[in-house]
């Protein structure tokens, strides 16, 4: 039979695939990566799409965390400024109920709880990055000076609370209106200091006593509202390892999508390159083959 | 008994025979590497014997003249898968060019700038009164429109090249089946005559082979010719006659090609370059395109509504953050940020500036189901798929028609290809023969001389 007596075409495709083949891996060992383009692996390139949404989300999840994390301590901190100066205020009162204080006495007494009260305002307008830390969702300056009010202060802020995302589905509360820690209705921190001074003003012994008290239980009702924050503290904790670990496994992901084994990428580089140099070999050697090589030239 | 003269006239013949063989011989080696050429051997015949007083003797050798070894049927296997590989050439090449607009490295593509917006979002959560964060997302939203329009934009030009390639195709279509009507009708002469089609044939099979290349073609042999029709059964070639196609530009703003006499055969036509670009064209990218445009005005409308369910800085209630046009095929390439300051975005769930209330919702309607049944990252991904498993299909397809393709040209150089061996072997064969019969004419020469000088004293 005779056979295709043109072996250059078949020796120019050996030559492109060997070609082809070595800047495959080539390119794989240079760039670490499986796939470059959608046609590499479509199904790899389709869960790149949401995995590389997913990293970007936990890059700014774990940011937040730590925003939101110095935002609850700055709280938590102030707040218990707040219990040390009303604990302060607590035995000034106790002293002033003793009646053995003179009018001067008490007045200075009183002079001392009103600036713990105006310790515990600065503590409340307390602002981290501009924002208020007890004003609600409001950007107001949550207690200004009012001397219509009985405690002499106004509230400005409004009742809502932010929730910070630090996950797909998961927010955390992250401040407590003052309305509710300060200024409450049923547990008003400030009009508890207010009313102690008066007391002490008025020189009334069970006064004094009665307000001294409702401080002791503003106190309380402090730490229940603290906490609001130590949970939210725990819950930041216990996400941000999650995310630590969930940036852990979508890199993991995303190598076993798009990543090459380095190993094999180099073994296969190494094959391609044997492959190549014999493709290459083998078209030296036959390529120049011809019977006029063998004939001796007419004489 | 023939005379010596009978000789000489063998001798002579033989001279003629091997001249005409060393003439084939030539010609091969001169047009071993000349595309569509196919080798020609020498047919030589007995002449008929001499019968002379009872005895009979051979009456030498003529030639009959030279045979292109040609199997058709290998041609026209070759012509059709020509005509798929470049079909799916033509394909590949464009899908190459389409998905790098989805592809992730580009940068600007809308898996990227979706990521993001998506993060600009959760930033915004945590610093909600920040101006910087707010300008983040505004603009991160003006990248992810952007990367809409740049995508829908690759995706039109790509098909605005398909078009352009419609019309070349089917001009360079015309100009070929004309040469081949003219070749056809000159082969057909010569062989009705009893003649080798010779050079003529393999001209025309090699233009034939052009032509598969650019459509797919479908080729009857008969009594004048061949008569070649595009796979749907229009006639381009009969006998000497050609029928040329021609373009006009359709309802849909691309060229429609039409037959010979006018009807529209756009859709019929598949195989070779026109195919694949009439394919790219008409389905493959309005399939892209049409995903694409959905998940644009899908997209767009979900994160409006959830920014109509809040207030912006300014305590207003949220207006729209993208504007679609209204027609959903200008989707992806019109869509636009439609606001113009970052406090118009609704962040706020209760009107006051300070609250992140609503940018909850803002992210939802980037991780909630669209009204398609997927979320926007998700329904990016089907069509990212969708683009790479086409381009992977495409040059797949390409390289296994190339690989049968291939096998096929080497069977058919089994059969029409010049080996330069072979035909420097022929060489040295009619070399001797033509030394041989020389040698015949020159010893009959001298045996005439010897003949004509018989008693002469000066002989010996």
């Amino acid at each position: 039979m005779r056979i295709d007596p043109n072996n250059v075409p078949q020796i120019l495709a050996d030559m492109q695939q060997s070609q082809v083949s070595l800047n495959t891996a080539l390119q794989q060992v240079s760039t670490g990566k499986r796939v470059t383009q959608p046609s590499d692996d479509p199904y790899a390139s389709a869960a790149m799409v949401q995995n590389t949404i997913e990293t970007g989300d936990v890059d700014q999840y774990t940011q937040n965390a730590s925003t939101v994390l110095s935002n609850i301590q700055s709280a938590d901190s102030a707040l218990s400024s707040v219990v040390s100066s009303l604990t302060q205020a607590v035995s000034l009162g106790t002293e002033g109920a003793n009646g053995a204080n003179s009018t001067a006495n008490l007045q200075a007494i009183a002079t001392q709880v009103q600036g713990l009260l105006t310790s515990v305002v600065g503590q409340a307008n307390t602002s981290v990055a501009g924002s208020y830390l007890f004003g609600g969702t409001s950007t107001a300056t949550p207690y200004t000076a009012d001397p219509s009010s009985p405690t002499g202060y106004t509230y400005n802020g409004n009742n809502d609370v932010n929730s910070v995302a630090i996950g797909d589905s998961t927010s955390v509360q992250v401040n407590l209106p003052g309305s509710q820690i300060f200024s409450n209705s049923s547990n008003n921190v400030l009009a508890s200091l207010s009313n102690l001074v008066t007391a002490l003003q008025s020189g009334n012994s069970t006064d004094i006593g009665n307000a001294t008290t409702a401080v002791s239980s503003a106190i309380s009702y402090i730490g229940q509202q603290r906490v609001v924050y130590g949970s939210a503290e725990s819950q930041v904790n216990a996400q941000e390892t999650f995310l630590q670990q969930d940036t852990v496994t979508l890199a993991s992901q995303q190598n076993n999508l798009i990543g090459v084994d380095e190993a094999t990428a180099a073994v296969n580089l190494s094959q391609a390159e044997t492959d190549n140099s014999a493709a290459l070999a083998a078209a030296a050697k036959v390529l120049p083959n011809s019977l006029l090589n063998f004939l001796s030239a007419p004489s | 008994m023939g005379g010596l003269n009978t000789s000489l006239l063998i001798g002579m013949q033989a001279l003629d025979a091997s001249q005409g063989a060393l003439d084939a011989t030539s010609n091969n080696i001169a047009n071993a590497n000349t595309a569509g050429y196919t080798r020609e051997v020498p047919q030589f015949s007995e002449n008929e014997e001499n019968l002379s007083g009872g005895v009979v003797t051979g009456g030498g050798v003529t030639l009959d003249g030279l045979q292109s070894v040609r199997d058709e049927l290998l041609n026209l296997q070759i012509q059709q898968q020509t005509s798929l590989q470049s079909g799916a050439d033509t394909e590949s090449t464009s899908l190459q060019q389409i998905q790098s607009f989805f592809s992730a490295s580009s940068g600007n593509d809308i898996s990227t700038q979706l990521t993001a917006f998506s993060s600009s979002l959760a930033q915004l959560s945590a610093t909600p009164t920040s101006t910087s964060a707010q300008q983040s997302v505004l603009s991160s939203g003006q990248d992810l429109a952007n990367a809409f329009n740049s995508t829908a934009s690759g995706l039109a030009s790509a098909q605005s090249d398909a078009d352009g390639q419609v019309t070349q195709t089917v001009a360079q279509i015309n100009t070929l089946t004309q040469q081949i009507a003219q070749l056809n009708g000159q082969v057909s002469q010569l062989t009705s005559a009893g003649q080798d089609g010779g050079t003529t044939e393999d001209q025309r099979d090699e233009l034939v082979q052009q032509l598969s290349a650019l459509t797919g073609v479908s080729i009857t042999q008969s009594s004048d010719g061949e008569t070649i029709t595009t796979g749907n059964g229009t006639p381009l070639v009969v006998g000497s006659q050609s029928f040329s196609l021609q373009t006009t530009t359709g309802s849909n703003g691309f060229q429609q090609v039409l037959d010979s006499n006018g009807n529209n055969i756009t859709s019929s036509i598949q195989g070779g370059q026109l195919g694949g670009a009439i394919q790219v064209r008409d389905t493959t990218i309005p399939g892209f395109m049409s995903s694409l445009n959905t998940l644009a005005t899908q997209f767009a409308t979900s994160f409006n509504a959830a920014q109509a369910k809040g207030f912006d800085s300014n305590g207003n209630a949220g207006q729209a953050f993208f504007s679609v046009p209204a027609n959903s095929a200008n989707a992806a390439a019109g869509i636009s940020v439609a606001l113009t300051n970052p406090s118009q975005i609704a962040i706020s769930s209760d009107g006051s500036s300070g609250s992140n209330g609503n940018v909850a919702n803002l992210s939802a309607a980037l991780t909630n189901d669209l009204p398609s049944g997927d979320t926007p990252a998700n329904a990016y991904a089907n069509l990212v798929f969708q683009v790479g498993s086409a381009a992977s299909n495409a040059s797949t397809q390409s390289t296994a028609i190339g690989q049968n393709l291939q096998q096929l040209q080497t069977q058919q150089g089994s059969v029409s290809a010049v080996s330069v061996d072979e035909e420097t072997t022929n060489l040295l064969r009619y070399q001797t023969a033509y030394d041989a019969a020389a040698r015949i004419v020159n010893t009959i020469q001298q045996l005439n001389t010897v003949t004509l000088d018989l008693g002469s004293s000066e002989s010996f």
